[in-house]
C-alpha cells in the first residue's frame, strides 16, 4: 500500500522476492521429478534439502530439485515436506 | 490500555519497562485492588493475582497525542507540548473569538473530545495551572485568579512537585507534606538543605513563574514506513530495511532542499496486533543538520541494538527539517546527470503503469537458506 502523494506519510508494504510458485509435478517412487507442469524431465542436475526454522511452529522442510526440462528450460522445484505440495522456484 | 477494552474493566497495569521491575501506569480497577504505579512487579501480582499487564505502546502513544495537539492547534490555541498528557496554552488570544476565558477552555475540551479524560486548569501561573489541572475531575474545567493561588496550592500535597521521591521523602520526615508548609518556609534554607532542585520546587510552591506559553513549531511529519511480510528480529536485515526507509525518506519532493536535523524510529513489535501490544520509539537529533544518508543511517544505526522484540514494521519520522541556507553543497555532483535521467525514466514508467510498479530489491538476508527470504522488493514513488 502506498499513500496518496499529497500525503507526508508513506508506508510501503514490502513484498518477498522470488516466492514459491504452487507447480503440477508428477513424481517417481523415490520422489524425485519425471513432468514438471506438463512437461517431460530429461535431466535431474541436482538434489539437495533444506531443513530451517525447525524451533518455530512453522518448519521449513524442503526437497530441492534442479531439472533440465525436455524443452531445454533450467528450473528448480521443490517438494514441500510440511505441506506436501510441489512448487516452482527462481533464485533458489 | 485504551486499544484493549476488555483490560480497561479488569485490574490493568502497564508492564514494566525493559530493565526495570515496576508497574507503570494503572487503572481504577487495579488501583481498587490494592496496586500502585512504580510497585514492584512480584509485589503486584501478590497484591492482585488477576493484573492484566498491558505492554507499552510509545509510538501509539506519541500518535495519539499528536492528535490531541493538532486538534487543539486547530481550534485556534497555540500549544506548548510538555509530555504527553500535559500541554499548556494561552487563551489570551482567542477569548474574544469565543466569548470569554470559560468559553475558550470549553472550547478546548471540545476539541479533544469525550475519548480522553481531559481536565483543563486554568491560572496565570504555569505551576498552579497544572495543580488546577492535576486535582479536576475527568472534564473538568478550574479556574484559580491570581489572587487565589496561594490559598488553592496552600492544602495541596507534594506530590504534585516535579521533584524526586527522594527529596519527597525528605521534606515528609522534617514534617513538610503540603504545598503551602513548603511555601511558608524560607528559601535560602530550603536551598541549603534539598539544593537546586529543592529551591524550584519551593518556588513552584509559591506558584512557580509566570512564563510565557511557546507555541511549538509544526512538525516535519515527514514518514516513511516498512512493513515486513514476517516478524525481522535480525539486526543485520533490519539495518538494510534502515538503509531503504533512510534513502526514500531523503528523496521524498516534500524534503526538497532542506536537511535533516531530528530524526526518530520506531518499530512495531511482533504479537502486537491491531487490538493491542506493543511498539518501540526513539528519536535523536543530529549533531549537524544533514542530507546525507549515510550519516543518518549511521546516527540511528546503533538503535536497532536496542529492539526488545522482532518487527513487522519500521518507521522513521523526518521529525524536524532546517532551511537549506547557510550550507555548502557541490557545484556539480558527480554522477548527478545520470542520476537526473534515471529518475526521468522511472518517473515515466510510472506514470504509464501506475502507483507501485517501480521497486529497490533490498538484500536482506542472503544468507538465508531459504530463497524467498534473501530479499524484499519495496516500492518507490520518489
Amino acid at each position: 500500500m502506498v499513500a496518496h502523494p499529497g500525503d507526508t506519510r508513506a508506508v510501503r508494504a514490502a513484498g518477498r522476492l522470488n516466492e514459491p510458485r504452487p507447480a503440477r509435478v508428477e513424481a517417481n517412487f523415490d520422489g524425485t521429478p519425471w513432468q514438471v507442469n506438463h512437461q517431460s524431465v530429461a535431466v535431474l542436475r541436482e538434489e539437495w534439502r533444506v531443513l530451517d526454522r525447525w524451533w518455530t511452529e512453522e518448519p521449513v522442510i524442503r526437497r530441492y530439485f534442479e531439472v533440465v526440462l525436455e524443452t531445454g528450460e533450467n528450473t528448480v522445484v521443490f517438494h514441500d515436506g510440511a505441506g506436501g505440495a510441489w512448487f516452482t522456484q527462481r533464485g533458489a | 490500555m485504551r486499544k484493549r477494552p476488555a483490560a480497561a474493566v479488569r485490574p490493568s497495569a502497564l508492564a514494566p519497562e525493559q530493565g526495570s521491575d515496576t508497574v507503570g501506569s494503572i487503572n481504577a480497577a487495579a488501583e481498587f485492588a490494592g496496586v500502585r504505579p512504580g510497585m514492584r512487579l512480584g509485589e503486584a501480582l501478590a497484591t492482585c493475582p488477576g493484573l492484566v499487564l498491558v505492554e507499552a505502546d510509545p509510538a501509539g502513544v506519541e500518535q495519539a497525542w499528536e492528535e490531541i495537539v493538532c486538534a487543539l492547534e486547530d481550534a485556534g490555541y497555540s500549544v506548548e507540548s510538555a509530555t504527553p498528557g500535559v500541554a499548556y496554552f494561552e487563551t489570551r488570544g482567542v477569548e474574544r473569538l469565543y466569548g470569554g476565558l470559560e468559553p475558550a477552555l470549553q472550547r478546548a475540551l471540545g476539541a479533544v473530545g469525550s475519548v480522553w479524560d481531559a481536565r483543563i486548569g486554568a491560572a496565570g501561573r504555569r505551576f498552579a495551572a497544572l495543580a488546577a489541572a492535576s486535582v479536576a475531575r475527568p472534564g473538568q474545567l478550574l479556574v484559580v485568579r491570581d489572587d487565589e493561588v496561594d490559598t488553592f496550592l496552600a492544602p495541596l500535597p507534594l506530590n504534585l512537585l516535579p521533584i524526586e521521591r527522594q527529596r519527597r521523602d525528605e521534606l515528609e520526615a522534617l514534617g513538610v507534606r503540603k504545598l503551602g508548609q513548603l511555601a511558608g518556609l524560607p528559601g535560602g534554607a530550603v536551598a541549603e538543605r534539598l539544593g537546586p532542585d529543592g529551591r524550584r520546587a519551593w518556588s513552584l510552591a509559591r506558584g512557580g513563574t509566570n512564563a510565557r506559553v511557546r507555541g511549538r513549531r509544526p512538525p516535519a511529519e515527514l514518514v516513511e514506513s516498512l512493513e515486513f511480510p514476517e516478524a525481522i528480529g535480525n539486526e543485520l536485515t533490519l539495518r538494510r530495511a534502515l538503509g531503504v526507509l533512510v534513502d526514500t525518506a531523503l528523496a521524498r519532493p516534500e524534503r526538497r532542499d532542506r536537511f535533516v536535523r531530528k530524526v526518530a524510529l520506531s518499530a512495531r513489535l511482533v504479537g502486537s496486533s491491531a487490538s493491542g501490544g506493543g511498539s518501540w520509539r526513539r528519536a535523536l537529533t543530529l549533531r549537524e543538520p544533514s542530507a546525507e544518508a549515510d550519516r543518518i543511517r549511521i546516527a540511528l544505526a546503533p538503535k536497532l541494538a536496542e529492539l526488545p522484540a522482532p518487527v513487522v514494521e519500521l518507521r522513521l519520522e523526518l521529525v524536524e527539517l532546517t532551511e537549506a541556507a547557510g550550507r555548502q553543497l557541490e557545484l556539480l555532483a558527480a554522477g548527478a546527470e545520470d542520476r537526473t535521467r534515471l529518475r526521468e525514466g522511472l518517473r515515466q514508467v510510472r506514470a504509464s503503469t501506475g502507483s507501485g510498479s517501480v521497486c529497490t530489491v533490498v538484500e536482506v538476508a542472503p544468507w538465508s537458506r531459504i530463497p524467498e527470504t534473501r530479499a524484499l522488493f519495496v516500492p518507490r514513488d520518489d
